[in-house]
C-alpha cells in the first residue's frame, strides 16, 4: 500500500512541479550556471516519458493490490475497479492541481494504448471458431451497429421533439445521428476486460468480441459520414454523399483488412529469414502489426480490422517460423502490453471523467441515451438472431441472445470519439460527453458487475476446459475432408467447400512460401498436436514432481529437426506412459502427498553428503539426450533441483507407472545395485537366495496392473530386498520362486527385451531387507507382455529412461544409445561386474540408513502406504549406494527412480 | 420442374421421404445432382427402378475431389457393395446422413465406418494408421505415424483391448461438443 501511495502522491507533485515550472525553470536555466552543478534538477527532460512510466507503474501496482484480494476480484471484475481508481486519481489529481490533468486523449489512446490490445486479441483469436461464426458475426457487426446508431440517434431526437430533453441541448437530427454512430458500438476492450472473466461458452464469446473488433468499420465510417454530414449542414448534403458513405463503408473495412493481410504476408515473409537473428523475432512481430496499424489509421482505414486481420492471418506462419523462446516472448509481451494498455485505459478513464468542465449534464439526455442503447442492442439482438437462427445449424437460444444483449458494453473508443467532436460544429458536445461519460460508465460498472451474476443464474453455458486430444484434432482433420468430399461430390459449393479449397491452396503455395522450409516439414499439424501433447504431459509430470525429466520434457520444442525423432518419441513415450497414469488415478496423488512429505524429510538427510557428484553427473548425462541449443536450460535445471526434488519426482513416477498402466513398465533394478544389495543383504541376514539371483543376473523388470492385487503379499516378502534395486511392479511369492530362475536366464541374455519383474520395490529397501527373504523376481510372462513389435520401442524408452534418469541396471537393454562408457557400466549382464561394485555402492551412512528403515516400518501400517513407502525409502537408498560406488551411476539412479 | 412426376411415383418419393431426412424438393435436387455426375447412365425415368450405378471411377474423378484422401473411403462406406459404385439410394443415404437431421448416433455410426478401413467393425492400429497417412499425405514417417496412432489409441480406448470399438469411438466423438456442428451438410 505504501508503495501504491507514493506514486499518488507523487504523482500530483510532480504535476504541480510541471505545472510551478514554468515560474521556477526558466529562471534556473537563464542564470549561468555557478560552476560545475553537483546535481541539476532536469524534470522537464524526462517529463513525458517519465510520466508514462509512473502511470503505467500506477496501474501495474493497482491491479497488484487488486489481486491481494481473491474475493474483490472474483466479484468485481477489474475493469471497474480501475475506473473507481482512475475516479479517486482523478479527484487526488483535481484537488492538487486544481485542474483536470493525464486525461485519455483521443491521440495516446487510438495510437498508443488501443493498438495493443487488438493485436493481442486478433493475435490470439480462435480463427476457426471465428471463421465458423463469421455470418453471424459479421451480420451483428454490421447490421446491429447500424441499427443501433440509427435507432438511438432517432430515437434521442424523438425525445427532443417531444421536450424531454432540455432546450439548451442544441443538436437537430444529425447530431443525434451522429451522437447515436459513436455511442452505439460495442467496444472491444470493455467486452474483452468484462467476459474474460465471466467465461461463457465460446460461441457465445467469440460472437460478442469478433462484434466488437469488427463493428470498428461502421463506427468509423459512420462517425466519418454523419460528422462530415453535421460539418457540412445537412442543408448541403446530396443524394451522392449518401452512396458515398455506404461505398465508404466497404472501402473502410475491406481496405482495413487488405492492409492487414498485406503486413501479416510481410511479417510472415520476414521472420522466415530470421534464422540467424532469432533475437529480433518478437520485434518484428510487433513492428509490422504496429506498421499496419498505423497505415491503415493513415489511409483512414479501419486500423482495428486491419490490426485484427493482421494477427489472425500472420501466426500460423509466424509461429511455424520462429522460435519457441521467440514464441514465449511475443506471447508475454503481447499480454503484458495489452494489458498495460487496458489497465491504463480503464484508470484515464476514470480520470477524465472527473473533469467537470468538459462536460454538461442533461437529465433527459442520459437517461434516455442509457435506456435507448439498452433497449435497442436487445431489439437488435433478437430480430437479428431470429433472421441468423434460421441459417444456423446450432440456434442461439434466448439465454444466449440475453447475454448478447446485456454483453454489449461500451467503452473507451466511444468516449475517444465523443472527445474529438468539434465544439464550434457540434453545440451539444459537452451534453454528448457527459451522457458518453455516464453510459461508459453504467455499462462497464453496472453491468459489468451484474454479468457474472446473470450468467450463472441464466446458467448459460459456459466455457468447459477438456484438454485438446490428439483424437479431436485427427477427427476434425477427417471430418473436414469428407464434409468437404461429400459437398463437392453434390456440388454444393459451401463452407466446407471454401475451406477445403483454402488449405490447400494454403498448403501449395503459402505455406511454402511463408515458412522455413524446415518448419514447413515438421509442421503437419497432427504431429504438431502429439508434440504439444507430449509436452503438456510433460510439464503436468513435472509439476507432479518430475523434476529430472522436466528438463528433457522441456527441450522437446526446441529441438525442431527431424532427426531428434527418435530420441523425441522415447521419451514421450517414456513420459505419455507415466503421465497418462497420473491423469488416471487421483487417488494416487492423495497418497502420494503424504509420502512426498516423508520424501522430503529423507532427502533432507541424504542431501548433505550426496549433493556434489550427483550433480556433476546428472550434467553429464543429461547431455547425451539434451540436444546442444537447450544445453544451458538444460544446466540450469539439472543444477537446480535438488534431492528432494528428485525423489519426488521419483516417487510420483512410480506410482503413476505402477497403477496406470496395463502395459508392462519396466524398473530394472541395476545389476550393481542388486549386487550390492546382496551384499548389504547377506550382511544384514539376507537368506543365500538373494546372492545366487545376483551372480545369474538380476534384471528386474517391474509389472504392474496384473500383479498389484498380490501386492501385499509381495510387499512383504519385497521389504526384506535390497535398497538399490527399484521394483515397480509386485509379484506374487509363487511368481518369485518360478520365475526368478527363468526370468534370470532368459532376461538377462536378450537385452533387447526388458523382463519384467514382478518385485516390489519395497524389497529392494535395504533397512527392509533384514526381515525376510528377499524377493527379486524376474517373471517370464511380464516379457512376454511386451509385445514383439514394441520391444524396440521398449529399448529404446527404457535407454532413455537410463540416459535421463533411471538406474543403470534397469537400461541395461538400452544400452546401445547411450555413449560407450556409460554402456559398459550399464550392462545388462552387468551382474558379473556387480561384485566390485557393490561394495562401493553399499556404503550407506548407517545413520541415514536406520533413518529411512525406520520411517518405512512406521509407515508400513497402512497397506497401500507400504508399497509407496518402500519405493521412496528404495529411492533414497539408491540414491546413496551409488553414489558412493560411481558418481555417474548415482545420477543415473536417481533418474531411473523418478522415472 | 414439371418432369417431377415422371421421375418418381409418388410412393417412390414418400419412400425416400420415409428413409431419408429429406423434404420432396430436396430429394429432387439431389436426383439432379446425382444425374447430373453421369448424365448419360442415369434416366430421367425412375419410375422403374433402374439398376444404374455411378461408377466410382466417374465420382473420384472430379476435379473437386482429385485432392481429397478420403474421396474412395466415403464411396465405399455409401455404396451398397464397398466397390464405391454408387446407386441413387446410396446417393440420398449419404446426404442423408450428413443433413442436420439425422441423429448424432447414426453420426457418429457412419463416421466409425469410414475410419474402418479393414471393415472389421473395429478401429484398430492399422485402420488408425491409413487415416493419419492420408491426413498428413504421408509427410510423417511411419514411426511418427505408429506414434501418433498409438496415443490416439491411447485417449480413446476406454477397455484397453488395443482397438477402438463402437462404444469407446461414440464415447470420444460425442465427448466433443462440437461434432453435431462440424459434421454436417446444408443441402
Amino acid at each position: 500500500m505504501l508503495r501504491t501511495a507514493l506514486p499518488l502522491l507523487g504523482l500530483p507533485l510532480a504535476e504541480t512541479e510541471a505545472a510551478g515550472e514554468p515560474t521556477k525553470e526558466p529562471g534556473a536555466p537563464g542564470e549561468p550556471p555557478p560552476g560545475l552543478a553537483l546535481f541539476r534538477w532536469q524534470w522537464h527532460e524526462v517529463e513525458a516519458p517519465y510520466l508514462v512510466a509512473l502511470w503505467i507503474l500506477v496501474a501495474s501496482l493497482a491491479k497488484i493490490v487488486f489481486h491481494l484480494s481473491r474475493k474483490v476480484t472474483s466479484l468485481v471484475p477489474e475493469s471497474c475497479l480501475l475506473i473507481l481508481l482512475g475516479l479517486v486519481l482523478g479527484g487526488i489529481v483535481l484537488a492538487v492541481a486544481k485542474k483536470a490533468e493525464y486525461q485519455l486523449e483521443p491521440g495516446t489512446f487510438f495510437l498508443f494504448l488501443l493498438p495493443p490490445i487488438v493485436l493481442d486479441s486478433g493475435y490470439f483469436m480462435p480463427s476457426r471458431l471465428f471463421f465458423d461464426n463469421l455470418g453471424a458475426i459479421l451480420t451483428y457487426a454490421v447490421v446491429g451497429t447500424l441499427w443501433n446508431a440509427f435507432t438511438t440517434g432517432a430515437a434521442l431526437w424523438g425525445l427532443q421533439q417531444v421536450g424531454l430533453v432540455a432546450p439548451r441541448v442544441q443538436a437537430g437530427l444529425l447530431d443525434f445521428l451522429l451522437f447515436g454512430s459513436l455511442i452505439s458500438a460495442v467496444d472491444p476492450v470493455a467486452v474483452l476486460a468484462v467476459f474474460e472473466e465471466v467465461h461463457v461458452n465460446e460461441t457465445l464469446f467469440i460472437i460478442v468480441f469478433g462484434e466488437s473488433l469488427l463493428n470498428d468499420a461502421v463506427t468509423v465510417v459512420l462517425y466519418k459520414v454523419c460528422n462530415s454530414f453535421v460539418e457540412m449542414g445537412s442543408a448541403n448534403v446530396q443524394a451522392t454523399d449518401y452512396l458515398k458513405g455506404i461505398a465508404s463503408l466497404f472501402v473502410v473495412s475491406l481496405g482495413g483488412a487488405a492492409v492487414g493481410l498485406v503486413f501479416a504476408f510481410l511479417l510472415a515473409l520476414t521472420t522466415r529469414f530470421t534464422k540467424r537473428v532469432r533475437i529480433i523475432e518478437p520485434l518484428l512481430v510487433f513492428l509490422l502489426a504496429y506498421a499496419a496499424y498505423l497505415t491503415a489509421e493513415m489511409a483512414s482505414l479501419s486500423a482495428i480490422i486491419a490490426v485484427t486481420m493482421c494477427g489472425l492471418g500472420c501466426k500460423k506462419y509466424v509461429e511455424a517460423n520462429i522460435s519457441h523462446k521467440s514464441r514465449t516472448a511475443v506471447k508475454y509481451t503481447m499480454k503484458t502490453l495489452a494489458s498495460c494498455a487496458e489497465t491504463v485505459i480503464f484508470m484515464l478513464l476514470g480520470i477524465s471523467a472527473v473533469d467537470s468542465s468538459k462536460w454538461a449534464w442533461d437529465s433527459g439526455l442520459v437517461l434516455g441515451t442509457l435506456i435507448f442503447i439498452l433497449f435497442f442492442r436487445a431489439l437488435g439482438v433478437v430480430l437479428q438472431t431470429w433472421v441468423l437462427n434460421q441459417f444456423r445449424l446450432v440456434p442461439l437460444d434466448k439465454i444466449d441472445q440475453v447475454v448478447m444483449s446485456y454483453g454489449g458494453l461500451r467503452g473507451a473508443v466511444a468516449f475517444a470519439l465523443v472527445i474529438l467532436l468539434d465544439r464550434t460544429k457540434v453545440p451539444a458536445k459537452d451534453y454528448f460527453v457527459a451522457t458518453t461519460i455516464v453510459v461508459v460508465f453504467f455499462t462497464v460498472i453496472i453491468q459489468g458487475l451484474t454479468i457474472k451474476p446473470l450468467v450463472k443464474w441464466l446458467k448459460v453455458k459456459r466455457s468447459e476446459h477438456h484438454k485438446p486430444t490428439l483424437n479431436q484434432e485427427l477427427h476434425e482433420h477427417t471430418f473436414d475432408h469428407i464434409l468437404a468430399a461429400v459437398e463437392d461430390v453434390v456440388g454444393h459449393h459451401g463452407y466446407h467447400y471454401w475451406r477445403d479449397r483454402w488449405e490447400q491452396f494454403d498448403k501449395k503455395y503459402l505455406s511454402q512460401l511463408l515458412m522455413r522450409r524446415s518448419a514447413y516439414r515438421i509442421r503437419d499439424q497432427i504431429w504438431d498436436v502429439y508434440y504439444r501433447l507430449n509436452i503438456r504431459d510433460a510439464i503436468s509430470f513435472v509439476d507432479q514432481g518430475g523434476h529430472v525429466l522436466s528438463s528433457t520434457g522441456l527441450t522437446l520444442p526446441s529441438m525442431p529437426s527431424r532427426n531428434s525423432v527418435a530420441e523425441t518419441s522415447v521419451t514421450n513415450l517414456l513420459r505419455e506412459s507415466g503421465s497418462g497414469a497420473c491423469l488416471d488415478l487421483q487417488v494416487i496423488d492423495t497418497v502420494r502427498s503424504g509420502r512426498d512429505r516423508e520424501d522430503a524429510v529423507m532427502h533432507h538427510l541424504l542431501c548433505g553428503g550426496l549433493y556434489k557428484p550427483r550433480r556433476r553427473y546428472k550434467a553429464s548425462c543429461s547431455r547425451h539426450f539434451i540436444s546442444e541449443d537447450a544445453q544451458e536450460r538444460q544446466d540450469k535445471e539439472v543444477f537446480q533441483q535438488n534431492m528432494k526434488r528428485r525423489l519426488e519426482s521419483f516417487k510420483s513416477t512410480k506410482h503413476n507407472i505402477c497403477f496406470t498402466k496395463n502395459k508392462p513398465r519396466l524398473r530394472k533394478p541395476g545389476h550393481k545395485k542388486k549386487d550390492g544389495v546382496a551384499n548389504t543383504e547377506t550382511t544384514n541376514g539376507k537368506p543365500p537366495r538373494d546372492l545366487g539371483f545376483q551372480d545369474t543376473a538380476a534384471v528386474i523388470v517391474t509389472l504392474e496392473s496384473e500383479e498389484e492385487e498380490e501386492e501385499s503379499d509381495s510387499s512383504e516378502t519385497e521389504k526384506e530386498d535390497d535398497e538399490g534395486i527399484i521394483f515397480v511392479a509386485r509379484a506374487t511369492s509363487e511368481v518369485l520362486q518360478e520365475g526368478k530362475v527363468s526370468g534370470n536366464l532368459e532376461v538377462c541374455p536378450s537385452p533387447r527385451v526388458i523382463p519384467p519383474s514382478p518385485t516390489c520395490a519395497e524389497k529392494q529397501l535395504p533397512w527392509k531387507s533384514g526381515q525376510g527373504d528377499l524377493a527379486v523376481y524376474v517373471s517370464s510372462e511380464t516379457t512376454k507382455i511386451v509385445p514383439v513389435d514394441m520391444q524396440t520401442g521398449w529399448n529404446q524408452s527404457i535407454s532413455s529412461l537410463e540416459s535421463l534418469a533411471s538406474p543403470p541396471c534397469t537400461q541395461a537393454p538400452t544400452m546401445t544409445h547411450l555413449p560407450p562408457r556409460p554402456l559398459a557400466a550399464e550392462e545388462p549382464q552387468a551382474p558379473l561386474a556387480l561384485p566390485s561394485d557393490p561394495l562401493l555402492s553399499f556404503a550407506f551412512p548407517p545413520s541415514l540408513a536406520k533413518a529411512g528403515r525406520s520411517r518405512s516400518e512406521s509407515s508400513a501400517d497402512i497397506p497401500q502406504q507400504q508399497e509407496l513407502q518402500p519405493l521412496m525409502g528404495q529411492k533414497d537408498h539408491t540414491h546413496l549406494s551409488p553414489r558412493a560406488a560411481n558418481p555417474r551411476w548415482c545420477i543415473q539412479f536417481n533418474k531411473g527412480g523418478q522415472l | 420442374m414439371g418432369n417431377k412426376q415422371t421421375v418418381f411415383t409418388r410412393e417412390q418419393l414418400e419412400a425416400y421421404q420415409d428413409c431419408t431426412f429429406f423434404t420432396r424438393k430436396e430429394i429432387m435436387r439431389l436426383f439432379y445432382r446425382y444425374q447430373d455426375l453421369a448424365p448419360q447412365l442415369v434416366p430421367l425415368d425412375y419410375t422403374s427402378y433402374p439398376d444404374v450405378k455411378v461408377p466410382y471411377e466417374l465420382i473420384g474423378s472430379m476435379p473437386e475431389l482429385k485432392d481429397n484422401p478420403f474421396r474412395q473411403r466415403i464411396a465405399q462406406v455409401f455404396s451398397e457393395d464397398g466397390d464405391g459404385h454408387m446407386t441413387l439410394d446410396n446417393f440420398l443415404d449419404m446426404f442423408s446422413v450428413m443433413s442436420e437431421m439425422a441423429p448424432r448416433d447414426l453420426k457418429a455410426y457412419y463416421a466409425f465406418k469410414i475410419y474402418d478401413f479393414n471393415n472389421d467393425d473395429s478401429i484398430c492400429a492399422w485402420d488408425l494408421e491409413q487415416t493419419v497417412t492420408r491426413l498428413t499425405r504421408g509427410e510423417l514417417s511411419a514411426e511418427e505415424v505408429s506414434l501418433v496412432c498409438e496415443k490416439v489409441l491411447d485417449e480413446a480406448d476406454g477397455d484397453h483391448d488395443g482397438r477402438l470399438s463402437l462404444e469407446d469411438f461414440q464415447n470420444m466423438i460425442l465427448r466433443a461438443p462440437d461434432f453435431l456442428s462440424t459434421f454436417h451438410i446444408r443441402i
